[in-house]
């Protein structure tokens, strides 16, 4: 419960900058609703054009004109946000320790490796929820300011829960690489390039309707945007196996840690 | 000569890496690039039934979307985030990891001073910099004449390239800046990785009202705006000036930083 205690501390300034920014992030983008929502033109034009053109010309398949879609728009950039606080929180909280060489002065009190990891796991499981909780406040707070229509409480609830399934994803991806990779500098690196990689491969998904296999590889394309958008929910076989892998991860970073040679 | 050398060898690798992955990013864009223009072909013509306001409206806008300049200049917004994450990356970390990983003492107990280390590690970076650039700009232009079914103008797309290498700059002299304010840095990709972000979504937010122009001085990512380069074939220079001043005050900031920082040794 110590460890548990003192990584809470340990986190706390980057949790409160994090928050911060995700803050200014959500209320930055609702402030832009009003220039999207006072353009709407929609013509039969462009139920022709091909999707490819669409998504080339910036309209999409959302409707940003409604609240629900504008909101689907800026959380693309709210879960890449996220996305990246969980990976690199999961990389940093287990690597840190050889960084900073403290690795010996842990390892040295009476506490199984294996609870190392838990506590560590927990207080970072912690900090994400916290994050989230701070983004579902503030987007709920902002579109109701913002909206005239009827209320998407009940879709931001599911885009945030969404959002949090990923963060498992990317904590424990990066937590699974701070523990199997030899060097775990590298670790950080490592988990930020796959954050990068699986943004791009959403965008290039976005882009063309023949490449939708490499969706499986990006988990920003495992809920569909434009699902949650129209109100139909998040897919329930998708969240299981999402949340297995993330529980996969984390068995393999326990197996890894409990095994690993660490740099002194 | 010795650091310059050194710094290069220990960069080698993570230059190298990227250098790759921005190459294959790009790469996967382009070849979406040949079915997108054959859907082009293909709505141009069902257009030509529509009346003549439509056609204005939409063709225009078509034609420079749908062109291998036009396509290429969305690729490379993606491939100037990352490039934009190495050069702040490298920014950040390369004065900060003497103190990191305890070299601080045994590099500055040698005979050379604090701004000929600061010069020799900013020569480094930017060989690294312009290295990246060079062989992605070879391999692009490899991949885009394959893939492009008409021809395309090589100036401008040398111009919409080139504006990699600065935006590179700009961020390497912002990090360089950052990193000097402190004592000791622990995490350099979160504050990369979150200074990027901030500009790029900054900058993605500040796209939706087309007519703010200054409001773009507030993001890198806006200094370079690709359709523009391709209607003009040149730069905003008003924009570049901007890119000159932040790279400049950058390097004298953690030049005089640098100079007098109460470093860590240990």
């Amino acid at each position: 419960m110590n460890l548990f205690w003192r990584e809470m501390k340990a986190n706390r300034k980057s949790l409160t900058i994090w928050s911060a920014c995700m803050f200014l992030l959500v209320a930055g983008g609702m402030g832009k609703y009003t220039a999207y929502s006072a353009g709407g033109t929609s013509s039969e034009v462009f139920e022709h054009m091909p999707f490819s053109l669409k998504a080339l010309l910036g309209i999409g398949t959302l409707d940003v004109t409604t609240m629900s879609g504008f909101f689907a728009l800026l959380f693309t950039y709210i879960e890449l946000t996220a996305a990246a606080h969980a990976a690199l929180l999961g990389s940093g909280i287990l690597a840190k320790e050889e960084r900073d060489k403290t690795a010996e002065f842990l390892m040295t009190k009476p506490i199984s490796r294996s609870s190392v990891v838990t506590a560590k796991l927990a207080a970072a499981l912690a900090n994400v929820a916290v994050l989230n909780l701070v983004t579902l406040i503030s987007s709920v707070v902002m579109v109701n300011a913002y909206n005239k229509g009827e209320s998407v409480a009940a879709e931001i609830v599911l885009f945030l829960l969404s959002m949090f399934i990923v963060q498992l994803i990317f904590l424990s991806l990066g937590a699974f690489l701070s523990a199997c990779l030899r060097n775990s500098k590298n670790s950080g690196p490592a988990a930020a390039g796959i954050l990068l990689g699986s943004f791009a491969i959403a965008k290039i998904t976005d882009l063309t309707d023949r490449l939708s296999i490499l969706n499986a590889l990006s988990p920003f394309k495992y809920f569909s945007i434009d699902r949650i958008a129209e109100g139909n929910g998040l897919g329930i076989g998708i969240a299981l196996s999402a949340l297995a892998l993330t529980a996969v991860l984390a068995a393999l970073t326990y197996r890894f840690y409990g095994r690993r040679e660490l740099n002194l | 000569m010795n650091m310059y050398g050194h710094e290069l060898k220990s960069l080698r690798k993570s230059a190298l890496i990227w250098t790759c992955s921005m190459i294959a990013l790009a790469s996967l864009f382009l070849a979406v690039y040949p079915g997108m223009a054959s859907d082009a072909a293909g709505f141009k013509q069902l257009l030509s039934g529509y009346p003549e306001p439509v056609r204005e409206m939409l063709g225009i806008d078509l034609d420079t979307v749908a062109s291998l300049l036009g396509f290429y200049s969305m690729v490379f917004a993606f491939v100037t985030l990352c490039g934009a994450i190495q050069g702040m990356n490298l920014g950040v970390s390369i004065l900060s990891k003497e103190s990191r990983e305890r070299t601080a003492d045994f590099l500055l107990v040698k005979p050379v001073s604090r701004s000929s280390i600061v010069t020799a590690k900013l020569a480094a970076a930017c060989t690294a910099l312009v290295a990246t650039d060079l062989v992605f700009f070879a391999a692009v232009s490899v991949v885009a004449s394959a893939v492009a079914a008409g021809g395309y103008s090589g100036k401008t797309f040398l111009l919409i390239n080139l504006t990699l290498l600065f935006i590179q700059l700009i961020f390497l002299a912002l990090g360089l800046a950052v990193s000097v304010f402190f004592a000791r840095l622990k995490n350099v990709l979160s504050i990369s990785l979150g200074t990027v972000f901030g500009f790029y979504v900054l900058g993605a937010l500040l796209a939706s009202d087309a007519g703010d122009e200054a409001a773009r001085y507030l993001s890198p990512f806006k200094y370079f705006d690709s359709f523009r380069i391709i209607r003009d074939a040149g730069y905003e220079w008003s924009y570049m000036l901007a890119g000159i001043l932040i790279v400049a005050a950058g390097i004298a900031v953690s030049y005089g930083g640098y100079i007098r920082k109460d470093i860590h040794a240990g």
